[in-house]
């Protein structure tokens, strides 16, 4: 196998001469960037071997006939004097075949069963496919990324993948790591890139109307880097200018709320976020023993402020269960760090800004004129939780 | 059968033998003719068998993945109308076998009289049938989602009398009771499906949607709440007394007992309609090859009065018995699926 | 459509009289035997059935070809030149669609089996006529489904149907039902076809024909239709279940009601696997009759080629799961389907390896229908061989729903089985039609259907190995995908142009064709025995069986402009050896 492994990459390793920009790819592969692709690579290449020697053969075979045995111009009748069967000969090409393909499917085998198994010390990041955009959590860092995942070069990576909608598929060419995402289940996909770079991300099962559109950037960084990027964006927030909170909430944050609170109105697990900031300034909410918002709100009363009945929601959601609703919302008390919580009240409270009436982002909100004096509600706050920054968990619960 | 035409009539005279009336052209005597007719046959009854193995494959997995599902469906059939059925069917199964036994020996009067008793047989099923599904729809035990919708439709619901409810006064004040409450309500929440979260309203032609309801964001979350299925009686019950929602059973002595609608059941395993789907389905597919049988009797009823067999030809009453014999076999295997275990 | 006033039977009266001396010059014909629309929609002759059909098929490959087209064209850039992505999602799922359950499947049973498969047994007609015709209906049934599903909402899951998305009425197209119905009965058209052959190849031989004698075409339907009669209906039920699963929502293959979606692809890979090999092994039942009949040539090793269609029959019911390396099913489950997918590698290559052995030594015509048969030896090569490339674990990983797969599958059903339907259709036109068509068209024709199929589609291995996924309406610029889909869409202009061509000159052939003799290319078989086109009951009397690969009994006739039996052997049949040839 190495052999003619070997024998293949001379046969094959040139490069593409039709792809300019790929540098390192050959005529059949692109770039190979993971511990996995050498492997699969040389297995393909195997086979292609094969192939072009049978193909090869037969197509010379069939074409030395044709001409050879051509009928010739004013030739009428026949003779024939060819061999009707011959057994040695044809158990040989029923033989032969057999070896060659037991021989394929071993390797291809063995392969495929070592590269399905992540090492135990992989790193773990959780993958939610949706239709048509991807969700990266990094649990150890309490990061959350969308259309562009970072890891670390030469370390197992494992991908923990669910999906919110329909089936999807993770495809990383370089890496020549493919699985299947499925609803309602986990699937793994695990890699070890061996350069830094940035490769492609494709879903590769048909999920609809965008689904060509459905890509996403592997970012394979050095370790040093990788920890360097990682922290930044754990602590992102902290540096961020307060009219740029409201759109880190709704990018980074609101993921972790959207299974139960849309942005458009509709009504699921938990009241919609469209209209939230009026009903609760205007203190119109009605909990379920029958209380008004109205009633609570005011300096003096249990909220001073609306937005401290919006933290009270977040950080201790049962103490008023709005009506109509189960009270299923977890307290997000812990994972979300004081200014992430404010960054979520500015959210709600810039919310029509920032969405169209679908619930549709807007590419690029205009929150240059925030209400001055946004930053009372952080002083008005007691501070709550630690200061350790990388200990957020990113398990996103239900909210409710 | 009806679809396998032992007889083209051909509309030419080019035949260059003596065939009986009976014969196609391109036979060449009725002995062939009779062996590709039952050959067509048995291929056909193994299609058959295929069509229905999909389904049983779809029970058995199914049934491995919840069988608690299916434990707690199969109290909601009735065991005596099952049985009855399978009698009924195998009695028509025998009938069957006479007809092709008197035919053999040429008895046409015979032979019409187990017809007519099996057809007896194939109304008396689909009539025990039809009492079972009319049951079955009047309770709202319905396949799919719409099993969610009327839970009401119970018959067996019965308001509570005075003493229950005082007693579910006093139980609303406590706080175990609501959390089960919400707990019922959750769970019937998980059973639906959920909306994605950037799901569109659902704005095409009502011809092109499919049922209404249960994808549709905004109609799902409506129906998603307990509350929107139940009846105001019910509702005002369970604001004001908190979430009891068992319901009182009706002592009165000659007042059998009920079960509740599964939906009013807290104790109900997840996911329980899928039971009344796969009943509906495969009790379903089963009853609509009755109704073929049963036009395939009357055919061959019509024929035999009208004389056209007679012991050197009676293939279409082998070949419909054949029919016959596997929709009851089919039964066999449907009954203590769903009935018994 | 094909008659001509003049050759209307005249004189009735010779026809009751003549059986063996028919006079030559008044046509009695299947065409011409009957008049009037209603003795064509009511008919229950096999011939005119098969002809139906292929007309039909032949509509609906046109239909096909055209969404094929729009596909490629839209492909040209990278963010897509004519369509937006609902409608390329569209485009895709039609064409897979209808090329896959209205053309490929019908195309070579239905249409050239129905109307050669009984001649070749020197039967009058298939077993079940009624049940014949009414398959063909279904067919129709079914079709107009199809475009049902256009007009009520539009179709877009791709042509497998994967749940959930195909039976969430969020997301997918409303024709999703009216699709899957329109599946359903295609399905029964197919199993009561195959239901049909069956019993008329077990029942309908003429006394002399065991198995073994049996030509090579026959033996290939009978293998296909093995597996339509058990495979059909599972995806018969799986359909049904999906129309269920989509009008009520009861949860078996929907993950958010505790269903199953993999289950879904079990039961749908459990058919379309074996399917495939329903449109393969038709066609190669085609290519054994089309190399030993133009390279003059008995075939080689008959036995083998024989029971290899048989193996593929059996081996196509346990690969199913090799549509799903990536599924998520077991590793265990992927090892076992991926040893057996190979295994079916071995009767293919077996077949190939005796058409060439066939030709060896032979007078090989460079005739259309030749072309095709040759053309097919190199395509299902390269095809078969790439499959070779997705059963392996390894790279299946890899190459799993890329343009890798849309090249393997395109070349084993658009260049091997499409292409040899359409040689086929060379081939037997003469017998079909009664005229011949333009042979230097026809050479013509093939050239450009053959380089612009492999132009298409060649490149697009390296699409897929490179990377590229399918059913993607746009891709990204900067992966070097674009020069690769530019290739293949002036391919498949080619491609295009070609079939225009064929059906110009087809088309011609039936208004000023030459008069095509009983039996122009010199075939054994028997439907080369009647005369062109054959009469209403084909056979007046049994026909006498000999080997139907021994060419060396014929010769050219020049007064035939056909070959005839020769003049110096005795026809088995006893008639007098110089005029037998159309010999009832
Ligand atoms: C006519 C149709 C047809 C035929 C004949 C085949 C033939 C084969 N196919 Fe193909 N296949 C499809 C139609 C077909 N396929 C379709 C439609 C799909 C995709 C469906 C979809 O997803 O939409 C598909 C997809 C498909 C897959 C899944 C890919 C994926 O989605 O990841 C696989 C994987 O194993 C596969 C394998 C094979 C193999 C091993 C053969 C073998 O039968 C080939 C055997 C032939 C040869 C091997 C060549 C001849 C032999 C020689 C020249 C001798 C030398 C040989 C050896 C050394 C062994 N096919
Ligand atoms: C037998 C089956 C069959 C046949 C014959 C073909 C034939 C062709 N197919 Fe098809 N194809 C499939 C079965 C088939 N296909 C299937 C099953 C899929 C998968 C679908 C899915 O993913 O769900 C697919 C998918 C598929 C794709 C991938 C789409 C995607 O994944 O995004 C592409 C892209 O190039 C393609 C191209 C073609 C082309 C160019 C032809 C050509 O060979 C067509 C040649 C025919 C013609 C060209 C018609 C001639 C008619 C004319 C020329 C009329 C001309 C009129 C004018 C010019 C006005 N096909
Ligand atoms: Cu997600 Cu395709
Ligand atoms: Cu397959």
């Amino acid at each position: 196998m190495s052999f003619l492994g070997s024998v293949a990459g001379t046969l094959l390793a040139f490069n593409d001469p039709l792809v300019p920009t790929s540098g390192q790819g050959t005529f059949w592969m692109p770039e190979s960037a993971s511990t996995q692709a050498p492997f699969v690579d040389h297995v393909f290449d195997f086979i292609t071997v094969l192939s072009y020697f049978f193909q090869i053969v037969i197509t010379i075979v069939l074409v030395w006939f044709a001409i050879r045995y051509r009928k010739r111009k004013g030739q009428v009748n026949f003779e024939d004097d060819g061999p009707v069967h011959n057994t040695a000969l044809e158990l040989t090409w029923t033989l032969v075949p057999l070896f060659l393909v037991v021989g394929i499917f071993y390797v291809g085998m063995a392969g495929f069963l070592d590269l399905r198994r992540a090492p135990s010390s992989a790193y773990e990041v959780s993958v939610t496919a949706q239709k048509w955009s991807w969700s990266f959590d990094h649990p150890e860092y309490g990061v959350n990324q969308a259309g562009v995942v970072t890891v670390p070069v030469g370390r197992p990576v494992e991908f923990l993948m669910t999906s919110a909608d329909v089936l999807h598929s993770c495809f990383v060419p370089a890496f020549r790591v493919k699985q299947d995402i499925i609803p309602g289940r986990y699937s793994r996909l695990w890699f070890e890139a061996t350069k830094p770079g940035v490769y492609q991300l494709y879903c590769t099962e048909y999920c609809g109307t965008d689904h060509s559109k459905m890509l996403a950037l592997v970012e394979v960084l050095p370790e040093d880097q990788f920890q360097e990027t990682m922290g930044k964006l754990a602590t992102e927030y902290m540096d961020l200018p307060e009219q740029d909170l409201p759109t880190y909430a709704l990018d980074r944050l609101y993921n972790r709320c959207s299974s139960c609170h849309s942005l458009d109105g509709s009504t699921a697990v938990g009241p919609s976020f469209k209209g939230l900031w009026d009903r609760t300034a205007n203190g119109e909410t009605v909990f379920k023993d029958g209380r008004r918002l109205s009633d609570m709100i005011g300096p003096g009363k249990e909220f001073p402020e609306p937005e401290d009945y919006i933290r009270d929601s977040i950080l201790v959601p049962q103490s008023h269960i709005v009506q109509n609703y189960a009270g299923a919302m977890p307290s997000f008390q812990g994972q979300l760090k004081e200014r992430q919580v404010l960054a979520l009240v500015l959210m709600m409270k810039y919310l029509d800004r920032m969405v169209d009436d679908q619930g549709n982002r807007i590419e690029s909100p205009d929150l240059n004129e925030l209400d001055p004096g946004m930053g009372e509600v952080e002083a008005s706050a007691p501070e709550i939780g630690d200061e350790n920054e990388f200990d957020a968990v990113a398990t996103a619960g239900k909210g409710g | 059968m009806s679809q396998l035409d032992i007889n083209p009539a051909h509309g030419h005279d080019h035949d260059h033998h003596d065939h009986l009336p009976h014969q196609g052209h391109h036979w060449r005597d009725s002995k062939q003719q009779f062996e590709a007719g039952k050959l067509g046959m048995w291929l056909f009854l193994s299609t058959e068998i295929l069509l229905f193995g999909g389904l049983f494959v779809a029970y058995a997995v199914w049934r491995a993945n919840h069988p608690e599902i299916f434990e707690y469906g199969s109290q909601f059939l009735d065991t005596f109308w099952g049985g009855l059925n399978t009698c009924v069917l195998l009695l028509s199964s025998m009938t069957m076998a006479m007809a092709v036994t008197y035919s053999a020996r040429g008895q046409m009067k015979a032979v019409a009289i187990c017809l007519v008793l099996t057809l007896f047989g194939a109304g008396g099923f689909m009539v025990i049938k039809y009492i079972e599904y009319n049951h079955k729809i009047h309770e709202g035990l319905l396949p799919g989602m719409y099993f969610y919708e009327k839970p009401e439709a119970s018959y067996m619901w019965l308001p509570l009398d005075e003493q229950g409810r005082e007693a579910e006064a006093a139980a609303a004040l406590s706080a175990e009771e609501q959390s089960a409450a919400f707990a019922a309500q959750v769970q019937l929440e998980s059973e639906m499906p959920p909306a994605p979260a950037n799901a569109e309203i659902w704005t095409k032609s009502p011809a092109a949607t499919g049922p209404e309801g249960f994808t549709d964001s905004k109609l799902k979350v409506e129906t998603s709440e307990l509350r929107a299925f139940l009846p105001d009686s019910v509702i005002g019950k369970v604001e004001n007394s908190g979430p009891l929602l068992k319901f009182a059973e009706d002592t009165s002595p000659n007042k059998e007992l009920h079960l509740a609608h599964p939906l009013q059941d807290p104790e109900r395993p997840v996911n329980a309609q899928k039971f009344f789907s796969i009943y509906f389905m495969m009790t379903g597919l089963h009853g609509i090859h009755v109704i073929v049988g049963g036009i395939v009797i009357t055919w061959l009823l019509i024929l035999t009065l009208r004389g056209r067999f007679s012991y050197d030809y009676y293939t279409p009453i082998d070949l419909g018995g054949l029919y016959w014999h596997i929709v009851d076999v089919i039964w066999i295997f449907l009954f203590p699926l769903f009935y018994l275990i | 459509m094909l008659l001509r006033p003049q050759e209307k039977v005249a004189d009735m009266t010779t026809l009751e009289a003549g059986t063996h001396e028919r006079p030559k010059l008044v046509e009695d014909n299947y065409l011409t035997h009957t008049t009037g629309l209603k003795s064509w929609l009511l008919t229950v002759d096999h011939k005119r059935i098969g002809l139906m059909y292929l007309v039909s098929v032949l509509g609906a490959f046109f239909m096909g070809g055209v969404f094929a087209l729009l596909v490629r064209t839209q492909l040209l850039t990278p963010e897509g030149t004519i369509m937006g992505q609902d409608q390329y999602n569209q485009a895709f799922t039609l064409h897979g669609a209808i090329m896959v359950f209205l053309v490929i499947i019908p195309s070579v049973p239905a249409s050239l089996g129905n109307f050669i498969l009984p001649i070749m047994l020197g039967a009058k007609d298939v077993a079940f006529p009624r049940l014949n015709l009414f398959s063909y209906y279904l067919w129709i049934i079914g079709a107009l489904f199809f475009v049902m599903a256009m007009f009520t909402g539009g179709l877009d899951t791709g042509w497998t149907f994967y749940t959930p998305y195909s039976t969430d009425t969020n997301s997918a197209m409303g024709g999703v039902i009216p699709a899957l119905t329109g599946a359903f009965i295609l399905g029964f058209a197919s199993i009561f076809t195959g239901m049909n052959f069956l019993v008329t190849i077990h029942r309908l031989r003429p006394p002399g024909m065991t198995w073994f004698r049996m030509p090579l075409f026959p033996w290939s339907i009978y293998a296909t239709s093995v597996i339509q009669v058990l495979a059909t209906p599972v995806l018969g039920i799986t359909l049904a279940l999906l129309v269920v699963e989509r009008a009520f929502g009861i949860g078996i293959f929907n993950p958010a009601l505790g269903g199953d979606p993999v289950l879904y692809q079990h039961f749908f890979w459990f058919y379309s696997h074996p399917a495939v090999y329903i449109m393969i092994l038709p066609a190669m039942g085609v290519i054994s009759e089309l190399i030993s009949v133009h390279s003059h040539r008995h075939i080689f090793g008959y036995s083998f080629i024989a029971w290899s269609s048989i193996a593929i029959a059996v081996f196509s019911f346990l690969v199913w799961g090799h549509h799903m390396f990536t599924s998520g099913q077991s590793g265990l489950v992927s090892v076992i389907f991926s040893a057996i997918t190979f295994s079916v590698a071995i009767p293919s290559a077996v077949k190939i390896f005796n058409w060439l052995a066939t030709m060896y030594k032979g007078t090989i015509s460079w005739n259309t229908p030749m072309l095709y048969g040759m053309g097919f030896l190199f395509i299902f090569t390269i095809g078969g061989l790439t499959g070779l490339h997705l059963g392996t674990l390894a790279t299946d990983v890899h190459l799993h729903d890329t343009y890798f797969v849309v090249a393997h599958f395109h070349y084993v059903m658009m260049g091997s089985a499409l292409l040899a339907f359409i040689g086929g259709i060379h081939h037997w036109w003469p017998k079909m039609t009664g005229k011949m068509y333009n042979e230097n068209a026809g050479r013509f024709a093939w050239f450009l259907v053959f380089v612009g199929f492999n132009v298409t589609f060649l490149s697009q291995f390296m699409l897929g190995s490179q990377g590229m996924p399918r059913r993607y309406a746009t891709y990204p610029e900067d992966a070097g995908f674009q020069i690769y889909h530019m290739i293949s869409t002036y391919g498949s202009y080619v491609m295009g142009l070609g079939f225009v061509v064929t059906a110009i000159y087809l088309v011609a052939s039936l208004f000023s064709g030459r008069k095509a003799p009983a039996n122009p290319w010199g075939g054994r078989s028997l439907e080369w025995q009647c005369a062109s086109p054959p009469p209403w009951d084909n056979f007046a009397e049994q026909p006498v069986v000999g080997d139907c690969y021994d060419f060396t009994v014929l010769e050219w006739s020049e007064k035939e402009q056909g070959y005839v039996w020769r003049s110096d052997i005795p026809h088995p049949d006893g008639s007098p050896a110089a005029e037998s040839e159309g010999s009832h």
